[in-house]
């Protein structure tokens, strides 16, 4: 059986590079996993395949938008954190960061964006434009990664 | 701990140094080879903080350091390829004058790491700060502050040198100042300037034209006039061939591509707004052009006097009269108030396009101007967002939209979590081929539950979602009851949210997902076929179904 002819018809896209990438993750993670069923486990190989999974849609998309940048920048200031103890340069940065980011809420009308903010990463030193601009870009690439995830899910399951 | 000491005053040295070598790209080579020994050797030491701390959440975490790490370098490694790839290509035949540097770097794999991951510190917050300036920018600027120290710190130098590249680009210049708000200007043509000034010196001119086809994806993308679009897909093609002849990299297709997915989207945007009316769009253009050069003129008049003179030896003089001519057309639209004031600045508009102090009477207008287009443009992204939240066709009004938007990321970002547990309690038993999941996967995808099955009324179960979010992550799955109470009621909130069966991971949580799939079949969604729980599934049977399903 020759599987060129059940290759996606993009194999550029976002979602079949997100797939790859993510299938690779979770083989490696597999692989280095001992497999376990206690809770504890379970529950830190949970945290594990998200920011796997976070990672690998940020790494795909790349540099081209901001979201994935700071979400990409948070992975790994958190990965230096846990490595390297040294927090005082993290907050050192964090604030600096925080500092250039200006005040953006001063727009009318827009109050609930201070929450989508939130909810976008690398969402607070952005203005409404861009805003906008990330959350619909982000928004595209979550619905990619839900589905092959789910596709993946039920790939395993069944 | 006490290694990473010793290699902290190493750093010092190191840094001026990478500052200073132009092949900061070799570098970065260096540190893809080494980042192998590097997580090598933080894993050991993650097991020994493990050791130490006895703390099992730090160890799962060190062990997605590496990953994490092969997530970084393949994104720097990608963005290396897509957009800095003019800079690596040409520096690498000089990494041979600078090996001392790579000497040291190779022989110092933290520092290079760490000397690395700070520049990328520093490439990273210019971007956020300079982010009003459009999106483009802070692509090739990750990587290019660094190497800016050793050039000159003359500002006209390095304007000038801008000047050349945009202006040899092409479109460039007159893309730039309709479609950047007024008060980012600033900081966008002289990050821009410094940008341009390195990669006028190293890159030739196909590395430019492949910069500006990137930023003209982009600006396809957030921008929306028929110009710009229309140059873009003229330049495309042509473009699409000079990439594929000197990259043949895999990354810039793929940015390729995908920004032709999303510029799908963007397209509409300027048919939204052209069906909304020209006219708009040719004010905003005015307007644009108006107040840029109200806060520019010094920078602009010593930009445009070695202009002019070295307009015509460039590639694409026409599109440079395109870009002047058409200030003159959106000037001679009559245009209420403002219609009067034009003209007679449509002459000064015409050769310098820029200036704009003769009419800065009117401040009031300028600001209410000003306002009008961010208006417009916020309200095009909203229909933009319109279109990709379900359900939101009917809703109008930007407060209603926002609340939308924002439960929408929301759901969203809770299926991610909720499907990454089931992937992580699902996932230990298999070792599974990629090529064959990924056939089978693609095949899914196209018969699969699409997000559409989506319940459009979503609000109500996400202020419990929001609550119980935390509960359940906090928990720290104490006690089987206690993680089973949360489990339960994160699924009979998210109930409505998943579609598809919902297979069982362990035989200890097993009577849980039941309950919890009666619940979800008989709210009468997507009823999957509920299957019994599959304690100890072989490869072989699994492979054999791919290929079923496959034939």
């Amino acid at each position: 059986m020759t599987l060129h002819q059940h290759l996606p018809s993009n194999p550029r896209s976002i979602k079949t590079r997100f797939a790859i990438r993510f299938l690779q993750t979770l083989k490696r993670l597999n692989k280095n996993r001992p497999i376990s069923s206690s809770l504890r486990e379970i529950h830190g190989r949970y945290r594990i395949v998200k920011l796997a999974a976070d990672a690998s849609m940020a790494s795909v998309v790349g540099s081209r938008r901001v979201w994935s940048r700071a979400l990409l920048w948070k992975i790994r200031n958190r990965a230096l954190r846990c490595n390297s103890m040294k927090r005082k340069r993290i907050h050192a940065l964090r604030v600096r960061r925080r500092g250039g980011g200006g005040h953006p809420t001063r727009e009318s009308g827009f109050g609930q964006a201070n929450d989508l903010r939130k909810l976008v990463p690398g969402g607070e030193v952005m203005d409404i434009c861009s805003l906008l601009d990330e959350t619909a870009d982000y928004i595209k690439c979550l619905t990619t990664q839900v589905q092959v995830m789910r596709n993946i899910a039920d790939l395993y399951t069944s | 701990m006490a290694g990473r000491d010793n290699l902290e005053p190493e750093k010092g040295n190191v840094d001026p140094l990478n500052y200073h070598s132009p092949n900061l790209s070799a570098d970065w080579r260096f540190s893809d080879a080494n980042l192998m020994n590097t997580s090598v050797e933080l894993i050991p030491r993650c097991n020994s903080m493990a050791d130490f701390k006895g703390n099992l959440v730090e160890s799962p975490s060190c062990s997605f350091v590496s990953m994490v790490d092969s997530f970084c370098t393949t994104i720097w490694d990608q963005s290396t390829h897509s957009q800095n790839l003019g800079i690596c290509e040409i520096n690498v035949p000089n990494s041979a004058s600078n090996s001392n540097t790579l000497g040291i770097g190779t022989s110092g794999m933290g520092p290079l790491r760490t000397g690395g991951e700070r520049t990328l510190g520093m490439g990273w917050t210019p971007p956020n700060a300079m982010l009003k300036g459009g999106v483009f920018l802070p692509t090739a600027s990750g990587m290019l502050p660094p190497s800016l120290s050793q050039f000159p710190a003359d500002s006209g130098f390095i304007e000038r040198a801008a000047r050349f590249s945009c202006f040899s680009a092409g479109d460039f210049g007159d893309i730039m100042n309709p479609f950047s708000s007024p008060q980012s200007m600033n900081p966008y043509s002289r990050g821009m300037a410094s940008m341009q000034g390195p990669q006028e010196v190293f890159l030739g001119n196909g590395l430019k034209t492949i910069y500006n086809q990137h930023q003209k994806k982009e600006i396809s993308m957030t921008e929306n006039s028929k110009d710009v679009e229309g140059k873009a897909i003229k330049g495309s093609p042509l473009k699409d061939d000079k990439k594929s002849v000197s990259f043949g990299g895999d990354g810039v297709s793929g940015n390729e591509s995908d920004e032709a997915e999303f510029s799908g989207g963007g397209q509409e945007e300027p048919s939204m707004l052209e069906g909304r009316g020209g006219k708009p769009s040719p004010k905003a253009v005015g307007s644009k052009k108006r107040k840029r050069s109200g806060q520019d003129i010094e920078i602009d008049q010593v930009k445009r006097a070695p202009q002019q003179p070295t307009e015509t030896p460039k590639d694409s003089p026409e599109i440079q009269q395109q870009g002047n001519q058409s200030p003159i057309s959106v000037t001679n639209k009559p245009n209420g108030k403002q219609g009067k004031q034009r003209s007679p600045a449509s002459a000064s508009l015409k050769e310098e396009y820029i200036h704009v102090r003769a009419r800065k009477g009117q401040a009031t207008n300028s600001h209410s101007l000003a306002e009008r287009v961010r208006r417009e443009k916020i309200s095009e992204r909203m229909k933009f967002l319109q279109d990709l939240v379900p359900g939101c066709s009917k809703v109008t009004g930007k407060a209603v939209m926002l609340d939308e938007i924002i439960n929408y990321v929301q759901s969203l970002q809770q299926q991610v979590e909720f499907l990454s547990m089931k992937l992580a309690t699902v996932n230990p038993r298999l070792d599974f081929n990629i090529e064959g999941l990924l056939a089978k996967d693609v095949l899914q995808s196209h018969a699969g539950p699409s997000t559409l099955g989506f319940p459009p009324d979503m609000t109500m179960p996400f202020p419990l979602l929001h609550s119980s979010q935390p509960g359940l992550i906090q928990a720290g799955f104490s006690g089987l009851g206690n993680s089973s109470d949360t489990l339960r009621r994160t699924i009979n909130s998210q109930g409505t949210a998943m579609t598809g069966g919902y297979k069982e991971p362990t035989s200890q949580v097993s009577n849980v997902w039941e309950d919890e799939l009666h619940n979800v079949v008989q709210m009468g969604f997507n009823s999957h076929v509920i299957s019994a729980p599959l304690n100890s599934p072989d490869l072989s049977g699994i492979t054999c179904k791919l290929y079923h399903i496959d034939f």
